[in-house]
């Protein structure tokens, strides 16, 4: 009896000491036995990196990190545990960064080429290299940095915001909508403008294409002309076209000398019209207001109706003095 | 040192215990007095049973006994709770994860909670309760049956032949039976949530490795040691002081267990604020 209890109690001991070492190894992935590479790469700073973090390669875990250390110089050396079949990128740098959302860090072994474009990590690598076996490292902040930051930049739009609000108060608000007002009708009329001055362009144009056709039908004129004088020079009668020429230029001067002096008592007279209409004008609209006698005999009845009135009682008295002057004429002699 | 009775007289004393006052304040140094006379008893004992550990050729002959009857008999019961609380574990990680937390911290959870505290817990109170009342209702009826005055008459120390072999099993076999209860608890949350939740293996895994530390391991194991050597200790001290045939037996066999409990979850309290706090990253 007592045999068999020493029996079932060691065999139960050591089955379960040896069980939860074995559970405790294959948890933790203890490298039982060296079978796995090592890698060391070194920092400034780690971060939350813990002993136990994946490490990635190509987004595919490859192993553990299996320790961190302080060393000389202010670098913090991690040591990786790698997978014996896995292969390291050329070049290859290591990138702390977070995983996830809660907290956890991984190892990120990525070729030099791959390194995301942040001036940051780009310094801690250069830093880091040159250390010899050592790979260079670098750590991207955390959540809780990008957190801190981002606060810091709400709060500077905070500031901007509230700094706005001061100098933008309602009357910069009045003189804003103003000048927008303004600038809307100087558009208004830069584009009029702009249209009308199109116009004229396009007259310009066309009166500069009528101006070289001009020039283009005057050009075969002259040379028409240069023809016929070649072939008239020898009979004189190109004498004869200039005695006529003169003969008409002179009498065109007369005729200019005529039709000016017309022009000149065309004007006085055209301005005897202009007084006499402007006169007549003034007139009509004395008559219209109802100023003076007639404007007043034209504009107001009653003065129409009291001389009608008179007219009648005027008319009654010549018959009355007719019928029975005596009533009215006594003559008396002594 | 002068006791005071003697400097008062019969009748101002006899008076002064008349008052209500005075009987709670009685009532009060009373359970005090018991109190740390309880506590010390306890340290008396705890170091008398430290000092027969010498005497291996008593203890010797019957440890592996106890140690079956303490250890190897109490594995079911450990097993038993633990796979059961490892599946209700991952059914309640699951369920108060779902849509917020991804579900690969089940892993995590279940890993933490099963080897940091329901395993020693939850194995020392169901153990309190099987070895603990064995203990003290084995010794109490060997108290009450004078066997134990036998012993001591033909030369044997009681905490020689009796305690130390039983406080020696609780203190190595709990242990072992909590590790037990570790990997049973763990492998039957990873099943549960394998087969009844919508969580891969290989997530199981990630999440149970992910914060995976060997300081889990030997927190949990240590806890159940303290436990063991907790529950045996009060079961031997309560059976020993065992008076009064039967019924004393019984109470001796129910105070054990309830002295046990509530010193499991005070040596819990006492282990996570010295030790716990102290290892925090």
């Amino acid at each position: 009896m007592k045999r068999t209890n020493d029996l079932l109690v060691g065999t139960i001991v050591l089955l379960v000491i040896l069980t939860l070492t074995g559970a405790t190894f294959w948890a933790k992935q203890t490298d039982i036995g060296d079978r796995r590479s090592k890698v060391v790469a070194r920092f400034r700073d780690v971060g939350n990196a813990r002993v136990g973090n994946a490490v990635v390669i190509r987004g595919v875990r490859a192993g553990t990190i299996e320790a961190i250390e302080l060393s000389r110089g202010g670098w913090v050396h991690v040591r990786m545990n790698l997978d014996r079949s896995m292969q390291l990128p050329g070049a290859p740098v290591v990138l702390l960064n977070e995983s996830s959302l809660f907290g956890e860090w991984q190892a990120t072994i990525t070729p030099r080429s791959a390194l995301p474009h942040d001036e940051t990590v780009q310094a801690q690598v250069a830093e880091s290299s040159g250390g010899g076996d050592v790979l260079p490292g670098a750590t991207l902040p955390d959540i809780a940095k990008l957190t801190a930051v981002a606060g810091q930049i709400a709060g500077d739009v905070a500031n901007v915001a509230e700094r706005v609000e001061v100098a933008f108060d309602e009357r910069a608000a009045r003189e804003l909508r103003s000048s927008i007002k303004n600038f809307a009708d100087l558009s208004t009329t830069l584009s009029h403008t702009v249209r009308a001055h199109a116009g004229d362009l396009d007259t310009v144009s066309r009166g500069l294409q009528s101006a070289v056709a001009s020039l283009n039908r005057t050009a075969s004129s002259a040379e028409l002309m240069a023809s016929r004088l070649d072939s008239s020079s020898a009979s004189g009668q190109v004498r004869q076209i200039v005695d006529d020429m003169s003969h008409a230029a002179a009498e065109l001067r007369r005729a200019t000398a005529q039709v000016r002096v017309m022009s000149e008592q065309l004007s006085r007279t055209q301005n005897r019209l202009d007084s006499f209409l402007s006169n007549g004008d003034s007139v009509l609209v004395k008559l219209n207001t109802g100023q003076g006698s007639l404007g007043l005999l034209l504009n107001d009845p009653s003065l129409y109706r009291n001389g009608d009135s008179l007219l009648t009682q005027l008319r009654g008295l010549v018959t009355e003095v007719r019928t029975n002057p005596k009533k009215f004429v006594s003559v008396r002699i002594f | 040192m002068t006791n005071v009775s003697t400097l008062l007289p019969d009748a101002a004393l006899g008076a002064a215990r008349r008052l209500p006052s005075a009987r709670a304040l009685s009532t009060l140094g009373r359970v005090t007095r018991h109190g740390i006379e309880s506590v010390g008893g306890g340290a008396r004992f705890a170091a008398r049973t430290l000092g027969a550990v010498r005497d291996v050729r008593t203890w010797g002959p019957s440890a592996t006994l106890h140690m079956r009857r303490v250890g190897v008999d109490s594995l079911p019961i450990g097993i038993f709770i633990a796979v059961f609380t490892g599946i209700v574990l991952a059914l309640l990680a699951s369920y108060s994860f779902t849509g917020a937390v991804p579900l690969y911290f089940v892993g995590t959870l279940v890993e933490k909670t099963i080897t940091m505290e329901l395993a020693p817990v939850l194995t020392g109170l169901a153990l309190a309760g099987r070895v603990g009342a064995n203990i003290a209702a084995e010794l109490g009826t060997m108290r009450v049956t004078e066997q134990i005055d036998a012993l001591e008459t033909l030369g044997y120390d009681p905490h020689s032949y009796l305690v130390v072999p039983r406080v020696l099993a609780g203190t190595v076999m709990f242990p072992v039976v909590v590790g037990a209860a570790m990997i049973a608890g763990v492998a039957s949350g990873w099943f549960a949530s394998i087969g009844l939740l919508d969580i891969s293996s290989a997530d199981f895994v990630k999440g149970l490795r992910l914060f995976f530390s060997g300081f889990d391991v030997r927190y949990g194991l240590v806890k159940a040691g303290s436990f063991g050597f907790i529950v045996t200790l009060i079961g031997s001290i309560r059976g020993l002081r065992a008076g009064g045939g039967a019924e004393g037996v019984g109470r001796a066999a129910t105070s054990a267990v309830v002295y046990s409990a509530v010193l499991i979850l005070v040596l819990d309290a006492f282990w996570a604020v010295t030790w716990l706090l102290g290892s925090r990253p």
